[in-house]
């Protein structure tokens, strides 16, 4: 149990529909250990992309606790959990979400950016550059570091996203259909560029409908109607 | 640093700010325009008020005027000497000018006549300042009689020449000079080609102490015309018309003659003898800039217009002497005391005289009465059931009245202070038009950043990093749009009556700033650090206020509802 990193318990969420509730999340228990790939499967709509995102305290679940290390992230200040999140937890989205009016390297560095104040930042500057561009070049992204994101294809995309959110070491990496969003070839690119990071020793939490993606993670778990199935 | 970066970065990128920016850059300059013109208005209201009035007025507030004012005078030297600089009597009446002689002959207007000391008057006031003659040709005007000047005045190094709006002197004076004159000056004119004479050939006085300037004829002697009469300074819009440009069209020469018909009165108001015409020569001319005052006021040598009117020490039946009557005593306090204090104990000490004329009490003995008792002598002297004084003087000096130059104005001051807030108020309102542009641009650029926000939110931003981007993304938008609405207010109040002009050049009836109603010819045209810096400090504070609702919505949002945005 000790290398538990993060663990949700009972987690229930509920959305309104109008005025007709949709039980999202039924009381979901999980346990990420470290240095695993764990795949989410399930059909679309089942709660997989709530549940990913109330692991990383995106999303404020109506019931249950999330912990990082036995912290309820949701007991902290927000300002805590704001940091934590910005330290401990790196996102990849299906839609890369990256900011349009920034290069790809600006996108990489702005969550160093966002945890430190101005003169942090101009002290540590060169260093968070050059890790920057040690990652990108990582990802195959050395030659695009100063396009913007309109520039890029899908892949291309979401492998800054990927470096982005590894600029920070997070301890464990959530992502959200890394591959929806992009034809087979480029989806295994970006599937190889995620299995590289674990065997590095990144936890990753990979959120997938696809069967082919998450026979790629050491550990799979899938959700029906909200629940987790054994 | 990311609040920094990205409050940069959206700066460059949206053009939408532009309009925010413009917007907060009009209404910067629109509320300084108009409050640096209206507080330049009220301000030279009062400067003008106070300059042209003194510092505390002694006033009967009647045209008869009131006895023992030169008693007073010298009471308050002795009895006030800490309060009270100098004191000059002013009588104030109302004749009918007729210039008599040039290109304004026969024409005739009502006037104020001021009898004015003119050395004491200028130790009181600045009156001295708005002299036009003076300026150029300083210490010769006076009231002293004199006939008309006509030969050249050779000018002392240093002396400004006089502007080319004096050109009426070489068209309209050609005819009053003697025959021998052209000749000679035409011959002084090929001998000294660069001498200010050939440039000015009309001097206007004679006025010349020595040292300041001498007349010079083909004779070497000073040229004269006419019999010597006494001058008259005349308001610059009493005669005279301005022009579209604004100049003054001059239609009289220093040294013509004027009649003034004045209308002597008895104490108790009633005519005293039939209207008394006297000749004067117009030694002056007065440029107050106080439209209403120019275009109504002459001035003359107080003791003149004292016996014009009567107003001197007159010989009684029983061969007693009358008091002689000023209309008001102008006090000039010392620098630096309070004109209310000084007023306060001015009044006092009139009511302590009064006393001493009418009851021939002592001043320590007035000041140990009661209130009631006071009252009584005072209601005493009001009713003019006195035996130790004329009870029509006793009547004169009980409607005697202390007040400062501010009280004196008080009703008009007042009303363009309000009008200065009222207008400065309404341009206010139309500000928040501003303000809510702004609130809405901002509302649209958070509404296009919601999913940035989220994005930035994803990365651990903090709800109050997020709101300060947007909030000073707004201070932004208020401070370049500020330091250009200040600036370009600025520019534009400082050439605001060469905008005027301008626009009146290319059509008349664009002049927006009429002098007949607005008492001063010019627009105030000065702008107060201070009042830059308040609408500046106000232009950001609202720039903020407009971002504030938008920057608070977009922090409090979860990062996940703002990912989702659509």
């Amino acid at each position: 149990m000790s290398n538990v990193l993060l663990r949700a318990q009972d987690v229930h969420k509920t959305y309104l529909l109008g005025k007709v509730p949709l039980r999202v999340l039924r009381g979901v228990n999980v346990d990420v250990r470290a240095g695993e790939l764990l795949a989410v499967t399930g059909a679309s709509g089942c709660g997989k992309s709530t549940l990913l995102h109330i692991l990383g305290a995106l999303d404020l679940p109506d019931k249950g606790s999330v912990r990082y290390d036995g912290q309820d992230v949701f007991r902290m200040s927000a300002a805590r959990r704001d940091g934590v999140r910005n330290r401990e937890v790196g996102f990849v989205f299906q839609f890369y979400h990256l900011l349009p009016e920034l290069n790809v390297l600006e996108n990489v560095l702005m969550p160093q950016m966002v945890g430190m104040g101005v003169f942090a930042w101009s002290g540590r500057r060169r260093d968070a550059r050059a890790r920057a561009e040690d990652i990108l070049t990582r990802v195959g992204l050395s030659e695009r570091i100063f396009h913007r994101p309109n520039e890029l294809s899908g892949g291309e995309r979401q492998r800054v996203a990927i470096a982005r959110a590894m600029m920070n070491e997070p301890r464990f990496l959530l992502a959200d259909e890394p591959t929806g969003n992009l034809d087979a070839k480029m989806g295994q690119g970006i599937l190889e560029c995620l299995r590289s990071l674990n065997e590095n020793g990144q936890t990753i939490v990979l959120v997938t409908h696809d069967p082919n993606i998450a026979a790629a993670a050491d550990r799979r778990i899938q959700l029906v109607d909200g629940r987790i199935e054994a | 640093m990311y609040k920094l970066f990205l409050t940069l970065r959206y700066l460059r990128r949206k053009w939408i700010a532009v309009f925010a920016m413009l917007s907060v850059w009009l209404c910067v300059a629109m509320v300084l325009i108009v409050f640096s013109v209206m507080d330049g208005f009220l301000e030279n209201i009062k400067q003008h008020s106070r300059g042209l009035l003194s510092d505390i007025i002694v006033d009967v507030g009647t045209l008869q005027g009131f006895p023992y004012y030169d008693d007073f005078t010298k009471y308050m030297h002795e009895q006030l000497p800490d309060v009270v600089e100098s004191v000059s009597p002013v009588i104030y009446n109302y004749a009918i000018l007729r210039v008599k002689t040039g290109r304004a002959e026969n024409i005739t207007k009502p006037v104020r006549v001021v009898g004015i000391d003119l050395a004491g008057y200028a130790s009181v006031n600045t009156f001295h300042d708005s002299l036009y003659y003076d300026k150029y040709y300083p210490g010769t005007t006076t009231f002293a009689p004199a006939p008309m000047p006509i030969a050249g005045l050779k000018l002392p190094p240093g002396t400004p020449e006089m502007p080319a709006t004096t050109n009426a002197f070489a068209d309209s004076a050609e005819y009053a000079l003697p025959d021998p004159y052209p000749q000679a000056f035409a011959r002084f004119k090929a001998d000294h080609p660069d001498d200010p004479i050939v440039k000015n050939p009309k001097r206007p006085s004679v006025h010349s102490p020595d040292g300041v300037g001498y007349f010079e004829n083909n004779f070497g002697q000073p040229g004269y015309e006419g019999k010597p009469l006494p001058g008259l300074i005349v308001g610059m819009d009493v005669i005279y018309s301005r022009k579209e440009d604004g100049e003054y069209e001059r239609a009289m020469v220093r040294g013509e003659e004027i009649v003034l018909t004045m209308l002597p009165m008895t104490r108790k108001g009633t005519l005293a003898e039939d209207p008394v015409p006297l000749a004067m020569r117009l030694a002056d001319e007065s440029r107050t800039r106080v439209y209403q005052i120019d275009e109504i006021c002459v001035y003359a040598d107080f003791k003149l217009i004292q016996h014009m009117l009567s107003m001197d020490a007159l010989q009684r039946v029983d061969g007693t002497m009358t008091k002689p009557r000023a209309t008001q005593l102008l006090v000039r306090i010392r620098d630096g005391l309070d004109a209310r204090v000084a007023k306060a104990r001015i009044e006092k000490l009139w009511e302590e005289f009064c006393m001493g004329v009418f009851y021939d009490i002592p001043p320590q003995k007035y000041r140990a009465l009661t209130d009631a008792e006071r009252a009584q002598l005072r209601r005493g002297a009001r009713e003019g059931w006195l035996t130790t004084v004329d009870p029509e003087d006793a009547i004169l000096m009980s409607a005697v009245g202390v007040e400062t130059w501010e009280d004196r104005q008080r009703g008009f001051i007042d009303a363009v202070e309000k009008e200065k807030v009222l207008v400065t108020i309404l341009f206010l309102i139309i500000s928040v038009v501003a303000v809510v542009l702004i609130g809405v641009i901002f509302h649209m650029i958070v509404m296009q950043k919601t999913r940035d926000i989220g994005i930035i939110k994803s990365l651990g931003a903090t709800r109050w990093g997020v709101a300060s981007i947007f909030l000073s993304y707004g201070a932004a938008v208020g401070i370049v749009g500020g330091i250009l609405g200040v600036v370009c207010g600025s520019i534009f109040v400082y050439y605001i009556n060469d905008i005027q002009d301008l626009l009146a050049h290319l059509n008349p009836n664009l002049r927006v700033w009429s002098p007949e109603v607005y008492t001063f010819d010019r627009i105030p045209n000065e702008v107060k650090p201070m009042a830059a810096l308040v609408v500046f400090v106000a232009a950001v504070g609202t720039s903020m206020l407009g971002a504030a609702w938008p920057a608070i919505k977009a922090a409090r949002v979860w990062p996940v509802q703002a990912l989702r945005y659509e």
